[in-house]
């Protein structure tokens, strides 16, 4: 079983929020949330923990750490928490999965630290812009609904983020975490991260999801041609929360490549 | 009681698909409906009006900033404040006001303001909104989560530019100067009056009006119980700190239309404040609430309301008539019925300044004009006296001298 952990990170100092599950001594797996954070330890977590000591942060600004945003101030300060974490774990280097602005994330680590990095599995990912596929604005949402457009049908918002949870508390835990992504996202989704992906030499797998209304599935094939050697898959019946809307399609998708190599 | 003449130069002649058309009257709205040629004359036209409030007896002129806005043509209120400045000799140029937050650095907006002080010989006003996150956010590209924290940054960078004589070095996390080092310097010695305008009720911009002893401006678009609430909040907190409460910190505002009689101001006036609903009604809900715009508080303030709208929808529709004045949002009818509505709001919410809007959507000229007449005749002498009995040190202090004598046209038709 999982436990939600507070840490205090080496050498930064900073206070982590981290889910930790599975069996120690299996491959670490660090998972990178996406723009509506992690819920609760769920389905990909749990499926993912049957193969890898799983390792799942809160980034700074979202969930328990929504007080520590200011502090983070661009995707170096994202990436020297992460690269802290692993470090206070002890845990050298790990295959690592983004989803969302969690991929962005992903990225910025393997560009900037390749050695922490044993495979990166990035999943509908933010932070390159195109104007040719701008997607949806994540951003500019009925205040009511302010997630619905990050799932392939709104209702999924009620049945995967918002149930089980005090609905006062997970409406304003939505908004803020939409708070914490607008601060590194906000007006365009565009974070210089293009510039560094070049510089990613482990083995890169690109997914894009089918009802994703933010990011096209051609962005995909922009990520790939930006990262040398990358490769990139399409996933069915999800829209841009692929670790809530399939998250054992998702888990399995990691553990073939990360594990394997596959990408089938 | 003081008053000022507001205007928010909407663009009066929107098509009546518009609402089909266009899923919002800010931001994104079609702008090819604008004309050039139609808006350099509606300039003009809005800016008679103003001058016009001036020489009838109005106190203020009132200018406000918005962006990419079908109803607020005025990105720039400072450029209106000049032309105003030049062709008015009296009045108060209050500008509610420029976002603060958006000029970078903001020590452009401290020496524009020094500057139409300077040009205005002490009329001006500096009023310093949050701004609204259609302008801010959507419009000018602000970062909703840090947003609150420039404004501060700005706030306090601007008020230290007027205020210290000496060159200083500025390292805050918006604005890096090494030399800063303000001219000109405005007239008012150490500044001028500050206002903060506020939208619904805001505990943080109470107490930090309270605080900083600012003016606290209650819009009171949304009518009487809101605006109560929020005038009472402000005065709790300028209570708990143990300042007396003077009204002249209060300014609260409102729709106004005067005619003769209840019967013709509803005939003449109620047609374009229809314009103006039918094209806001309904407007896109996703520009109202960028992410990070409100604190923690401020989402969880809200999320009650926003709650109880989503468990009990009612379709958006126009307001009648009457419903706008029970509401308290529009003071309408003959002067005896405007003055007995604005006597029980200015002393209910205890302030001391009214700012009027009298100008609404496509109202036309000569009736804003009569409208404003009456009131200036009619209404001011009836409410002149409220708030007698205290010292208004929100308001500007212009040189006491003689009007500027200036270059007359055959002195400049005499030049060789």
């Amino acid at each position: 079983m999982a436990e939600l952990k507070t840490l205090d990170l080496r050498p930064g100092g900073q206070t982590a929020h981290v889910w930790e599950g599975g069996d120690p001594g299996s491959p670490a797996l660090l998972f990178l949330h996406p723009i509506t954070g992690i819920p609760r330890w769920g389905d990909a977590l749990e499926t993912l923990a049957n193969d890898f000591h799983v390792i799942a942060p809160y980034q700074p600004g979202w969930g328990p750490a929504k007080d520590d945003l200011p502090g983070a101030h661009d995707g170096l300060d994202l990436v020297l928490f992460n690269v802290d974490l692993l470090n206070t774990l002890g845990v050298g280097s790990a295959h690592v999965i983004g989803v969302s602005i969690g991929a962005w994330i992903g990225a910025e680590i393997a560009a900037i630290r390749p050695d922490a990095v044993q495979s990166l599995t990035l999943v509908n990912p933010l932070g390159l812009w195109s104007e040719q596929y701008p997607g949806e604005d994540a951003f500019a949402q009925h205040p009511g609904f302010p997630t619905a457009v990050l799932f392939s049908n709104p209702d999924k918002r009620t049945e995967l983020l918002m149930a089980d949870r005090d609905p006062m508390d997970a409406y304003v835990g939505e908004l803020l975490d939409l708070r914490a992504s607008a601060k590194f996202l906000w007006p365009i989704p565009d974070t210089g991260v293009g510039r560094r992906l070049v510089r990613i030499d482990t083995r890169t797998l690109i997914a894009t999801s089918e009802h994703d209304n933010i990011v096209a599935t051609e962005m995909g094939d922009i990520w790939r041609a930006a990262i040398p050697g990358a490769q990139s898959v399409q996933l069915s019946d999800s829209g841009h929360i692929a670790d809530l809307e399939i998250p054992e399609a998702l888990a399995d998708l990691v553990r073939n490549f990360a594990l394997e190599g596959v990408t089938a | 009681m003081k008053f000022h003449w507001f205007h928010g130069m909407p663009w009066p002649h929107l098509p009546a698909d518009f609402r089909e058309r266009n899923r919002s009257v800010w931001v994104d709205a079609d702008s090819r409906l604008y004309e050039p040629v139609e808006g350099h004359r509606l300039y003009h036209e809005y800016l008679d009006q103003l001058e016009f409030a001036e020489r009838v007896g109005f106190d203020g002129l009132v200018l406000n900033e918005h962006h990419q806005h079908v109803f607020g043509l005025m990105p720039s209120p400072q450029l209106m404040a000049a032309a105003l400045a030049r062709r008015t000799s009296r009045a108060a140029i209050v500008l509610l006001g420029m976002s603060i937050a958006l000029y970078r650095p903001a020590t452009r907006a401290a020496e524009e303001i020094a500057m139409l002080d300077v040009i205005s010989g002490g009329r001006i006003v500096a009023g310093f909104p949050l701004g609204t996150p259609m302008d801010a956010n959507y419009a000018y590209g602000a970062n909703p989560a840090e947003f609150r924290r420039v404004y501060r940054e700005h706030h306090d960078l601007i008020l230290r530019a007027w205020k210290d004589p000496d060159v200083f070095t500025w390292n805050g996390e918006s604005a890096k100067l090494r030399y800063v080092n303000v001219w000109p310097r405005p007239v008012q010695q150490p500044h001028p009056p500050v206002w903060i305008p506020a939208d619904g009720v805001s505990s943080e911009t109470w107490d930090f009006c309270a605080e900083h002893r600012y003016a606290y401006v209650c819009l009171a678009s949304r009518g009487f119980a809101p605006a109560q609430s929020a005038m009472d909040g402000f005065w709790s907190r300028v209570e708990s700190r143990g300042i007396p409460c003077n009204p002249y910190q209060g300014v609260v505002s409102q729709t106004i239309v005067v005619a003769e009689s209840d019967e013709e101001a509803q005939e003449r006036y109620q047609p374009h404040l229809d314009y103006t609903s039918r094209h806001t009604l309904g407007d896109f809900p996703g520009w109202t609430e960028a992410p990070g715009w409100r604190t923690e508080r401020g989402i969880r303030e809200r999320a009650v309301r926003t709650m109880a709208d989503l468990g009990n929808p009612t379709p958006p529709r126009i307001p009648t008539w009457q419903e706008r004045i029970d509401s308290g949002s529009l003071a309408a009818g003959s002067p005896v019925t405007v003055t007995e509505h604005l006597e029980h709001l200015v002393t209910t919410l205890r302030a001391g300044h009214l700012v009027g809007v009298f100008h609404v959507g496509d109202m036309p000229h000569d009736a804003t004009l009569r409208s404003t007449r009456l009131f200036a005749e009619q209404v001011i002498p009836r409410l002149r006296h409220l708030w007698d009995d205290y010292d208004d040190h929100w308001s500007p202090t212009p040189i006491a001298t003689e009007p500027l004598k200036r270059t007359t046209e055959p002195e400049l038709a005499g030049v060789n």
